[in-house]
């Protein structure tokens, strides 16, 4: 069974490249436009072994989306990739402390999100 | 442009795409701030479209785009932080800057060459970025490497990764020995330690791996969210120190790692063994079970231990837990709550799905003939007088048509998706005309047909650029007569019977009907001697190079676009009208009918065969008249009327000649009868594109397929006329009885 990672950003095409990598080294993959669709696709979605996330979104950052999810027991230890650009540094704060524990830089390659992906769960 | 595997190509797609939307977004913030005064949220609002932007552009390896909006999320940045204002000249170029972006990726799709203008403007725009930030520009993080990091410790306590000198000798076979002390927490924060030796496994082989479970605790004190468990590796591979580190970028915060090669130097080994909580000669066995020291090497390190080791405060694995114990965040929801169900409302509006326009025009000419037959289906169970069947039918005609009105909602979008383009066309065009004008916009919820809102933004802006030009007057004349000195355009949408008005108005002085009709004299559009109604002069701004601007200026005034406007509207089957009132303004009002694909169709019968006529150019129908006057022309109220005989234009043979009907259609300003062999009435009639054979068939400009299955052509009226028009020139008696 192939495990699940969820993306969540605001756009689109980043998460269809991030979809593109991740499904072709064999995980699923299910999109999310923001925090609360985020939220939305969690609730819809059986197991989530994996969660990336924007921080600067609309309607629910991903500061607040990692600090809901991040309540729930069941995404306790599920492991979330921030990914966030080098001018917000508060911002690294801030999703250290809601529970994200590893971000990725922004612009990246599509190789560099696997292989931060495959670190912390493989296909 | 680049190679790309169909998959990246259609993601490149939407980032073109996105990118647009997001640019518009932007702009409006933009716009909007300039007149309001800048606000944190839309600050933030342009700062997350750059971000995006910027963002998708490196997963595509437009390097071009990731450095110039990186220049551009600087400034934002210090905009958002307070560093810097948001000073009118700074929304200037933040609005050139978003052009410039639009520009390479509009070049980028029609694979244009980036030009010595293009890069002059960037060249410009870097420069008044660099000028704008006034401080010494920031590295762009894009290394190879380093964009993968993890949370740097603040409190630095627990060692993140310690680097131990290899000393000189390290062993040129790549094998390494690691050493891995899981933090207490790693499975708190989403790590399996597992995975990480997985993936080391990709990078190279472990030849040894020994786990220590020393931290463990008993039963009863085990907590089962916690970590204990600690690795030493051995490890060969041809990866180099950073690469294999880089492994265990996720968790160096909380963990321990340490890296050495195997065999270094024992002092190496030494250090290590000192900053690990676990006993040393407990260790050094360890050590040596993995290979990475052999037992004499261990009984050295331990020897000299016994020397430098003075202290010996080894923190116990206990006290370690505790410091690196999370503090739990406080949970802060109840207020933030409420705020998100609202939240909640406005993202279920943002679930949207793109869908090919091709199947979409596909369902929705599916659906009018579904329309059709259920049409035909009604009445063949009415002549059954079943009224069970009757009711069933009728029934089933209320449902597909109501899956006809969804059919065609698909296809609609909001006025305000074309008239959000209008703020920065206002303000760039009051710019260079040096008038002060502001924009109303009204009725942006009206939805209207989206190849039609794509074919009528080229004339809404003429007509716009048109108003500002010669509409508003100057602003010493506005005040002169008592008017402020500001003009304003003003942009409404509603729907009206059946159909959708668009107007463009304006407060300025309104058309000049002396003017006009001088200027139409002098271009030998109309002659001395022609009374004409207000409306028949102001149709005539319509006429091809028709131009009453003293002079050209950039704007407007070139003489060609109001005839171009008009024909761009009557292609979608619209109209346009003007009222206008001297010193008071004029109103532009384009009439649109709901959609492309379905029309009222207005049937009529040549020979056996049926037309359609689209029924909005249909003014009335009469008998024709049993005796005739001039030939080809027939009186109607004392006018004359020219009549065309279709079924000479269609060579057909008509047979019964004595109920013929003459259908009065309007193109413009001209005005013909048609004869017709009978009127079959009106439908609604889906249009159908004519294949290749008939596309150049004059005179049919589609066909629809009537309810019994046959094709019906539908007439091209403007044609029709313009034909007859150019013939009868020629030779009067053609084709005219």
């Amino acid at each position: 069974m192939a495990k699940t990672v969820l993306v969540v950003d605001d756009s689109a095409s980043l998460r269809q490249v991030v979809g593109i990598a991740l499904k072709g080294a064999g995980y699923n993959v299910i999109e999310a436009c923001d925090g609360v669709d985020g939220l939305a696709k969690l609730a819809a979605t059986d197991k989530v072994h994996l969660i990336i996330s924007d921080v600067n979104m609309p309607n629910m950052d991903g500061i607040q989306f990692v600090k809901t999810l991040k309540q729930k027991p069941e995404y306790k230890f599920t492991p979330v990739i921030m990914l966030t650009t080098e001018a917000e540094e508060e911002k690294k704060r801030e999703g250290q402390a809601a529970g994200a524990k590893a971000w990725v830089i922004k612009p990246f390659q599509p190789q560099q999100m696997l292989a931060a992906v495959s670190k912390l769960i493989l296909p | 442009m680049m190679d790309l595997d169909p998959q990246m190509a259609a993601a490149l797609q939407t980032f073109f795409e996105e990118s647009r939307d997001l640019l518009q977004e932007m702009e409006s913030a933009l716009l909007f701030m300039e007149d309001q005064g800048a606000d944190l949220e839309r600050i933030n609002a342009v700062f997350r479209a750059a971000h995006t932007i910027k963002g998708s552009a490196g997963l595509f390896g437009l390097e071009e785009v990731v450095r110039f909006t990186h220049r551009l999320e600087n400034l934002l940045d210090q905009i958002r932080s307070g560093t810097k204002m948001l000073t009118p000249a700074n929304i200037t170029l933040l609005l050139s800057c978003g052009d410039h972006i639009g520009d390479y990726l509009d070049r980028l799709v029609s694979a244009a060459p980036l030009d010595q203008h293009f890069l002059s403007e960037d060249l410009r725009l870097l420069a008044e970025l660099q000028a704008a930030l006034g401080a010494r520009e920031q590295k762009l993080p894009i290394s190879k490497e380093n964009n993968l990091q993890l949370y740097e410790h603040t409190e630095a306590s627990s060692s993140s990764v310690t680097e131990i000198p290899a000393d000189e000798k390290v062993s040129t076979s790549a094998n390494w020995h690691i050493s891995l002390r899981f933090g207490i927490d790693t499975f708190r924060d989403g790590m399996d330690p597992l995975s990480f030796l997985r993936y080391l496994q990709q990078i190279g082989d472990i030849t040894g791996l020994v786990t220590l479970t020393d931290a463990l605790p008993a039963l009863p004190q085990m907590d089962a969210e916690s970590c204990y468990l600690g690795f030493e590796i051995g490890f060969s591979s041809v990866a180099d120190k950073a690469t294999i580190l880089d492994v265990f970028d996720f968790v160096k915060e909380s963990s321990v790692v340490h890296l050495l090669p195997a065999h270094s130097q024992i002092g190496a080994y030494l250090k290590m063994i000192q900053q690990l909580p676990e006993a040393d000669q407990h260790l050094g066995e360890i050590l040596v079970a993995v290979g990475s020291l052999t037992s004499e090497e261990l009984q050295r390190a331990l020897a000299l231990q016994e020397n430098t080791d003075q202290t010996g405060q080894h923190q116990p694995l206990g006290e370690i837990l505790v410091d690196q114990k999370m503090v739990q965040e406080p949970v802060v929801q109840g207020a933030l709550e409420k705020q998100q169900q609202q939240r909640e409302s406005q993202s279920a509006e943002r679930q949207l799905l793109r869908v090919r326009a091709s199947d979409l025009d596909y369902l929705v000419d599916l659906v009018g003939e579904l329309v059709i037959a259920s049409a035909a289906n009604r009445l063949f169970a009415g002549q059954d007088a079943l009224e069970a069947r009757l009711e069933s039918a009728t029934q089933v005609a209320r449902l597909v048509e109501e899956i006809r009105d969804g059919a065609l909602r698909l296809r609609m979008i909001d006025v305000s998706e074309l008239f959000q383009r209008f703020p920065r066309v206002v303000r760039d065009t009051a710019r260079t005309l040096g008038k002060d004008i502001r924009l109303e916009m009204h009725g942006e919820g009206t939805e209207l047909d989206k190849s039609m809102a794509e074919k009528i933004t080229d004339p809404l802006m003429h007509l716009v650029r048109n108003a500002m030009d010669h509409g508003i007057e100057p602003a010493e004349q506005r005040l002169q007569v008592g008017k402020p000195a500001q003009g304003c355009i003003a942009l409404h949408a509603r729907h009206d019977s059946g159909g959708i008005v668009i107007e463009v108005s304006d407060d300025g002085a309104g058309l000049n009907r002396e003017k006009i009709q001088r200027k139409a004299l002098e271009k030998g559009l109309i002659t001395a001697d022609q009374v004409l109604s207000d409306q028949e002069i102001y149709a005539l701004i319509f006429a091809p190079g028709f131009s009453t601007a003293d002079k050209i200026s950039d704007i407007s005034g070139r003489g060609v676009g109001m005839d171009v406007v008009r024909q761009n509207i009557e292609s979608v089957r619209g109209r346009i009208e003007i009222h206008s009132v001297s010193g008071r303004g004029s109103i532009m009002r384009i009439h649109l009918p709901l959609t492309l694909s379905i029309i009222d169709g207005f049937l009529v019968r040549l020979a056996q065969d049926t037309y359609v006529i689209p029924s909005e150019s249909v003014e009335e129908c009469l008998e024709y008249p049993k005796v005739q006057g001039t030939v080809g022309y027939m009186e109607l109220r004392d006018q004359p009327l020219p009549l065309l005989d279709l079924n000479a234009v269609f060579n057909k043979r008509a047979t019964d000649e004595s109920r013929r009907n003459v259908v009065v259609v309007r193109h413009g300003l001209e005005r013909i009868g048609m004869v017709v062999s009978g009127i079959l009435g009106s439908q609604q009639t889906v249009i159908k594109p004519l294949g290749k054979l008939f596309e150049q068939v004059p005179g049919i400009a589609s066909a629809t397929i009537l309810g019994n299955g046959d094709v019906a052509p539908i007439l091209d009226i403007p044609t029709l006329i313009q034909r007859h028009y150019a013939i009868s020139a020629k030779s009067a008696h053609s084709f005219i009885h």
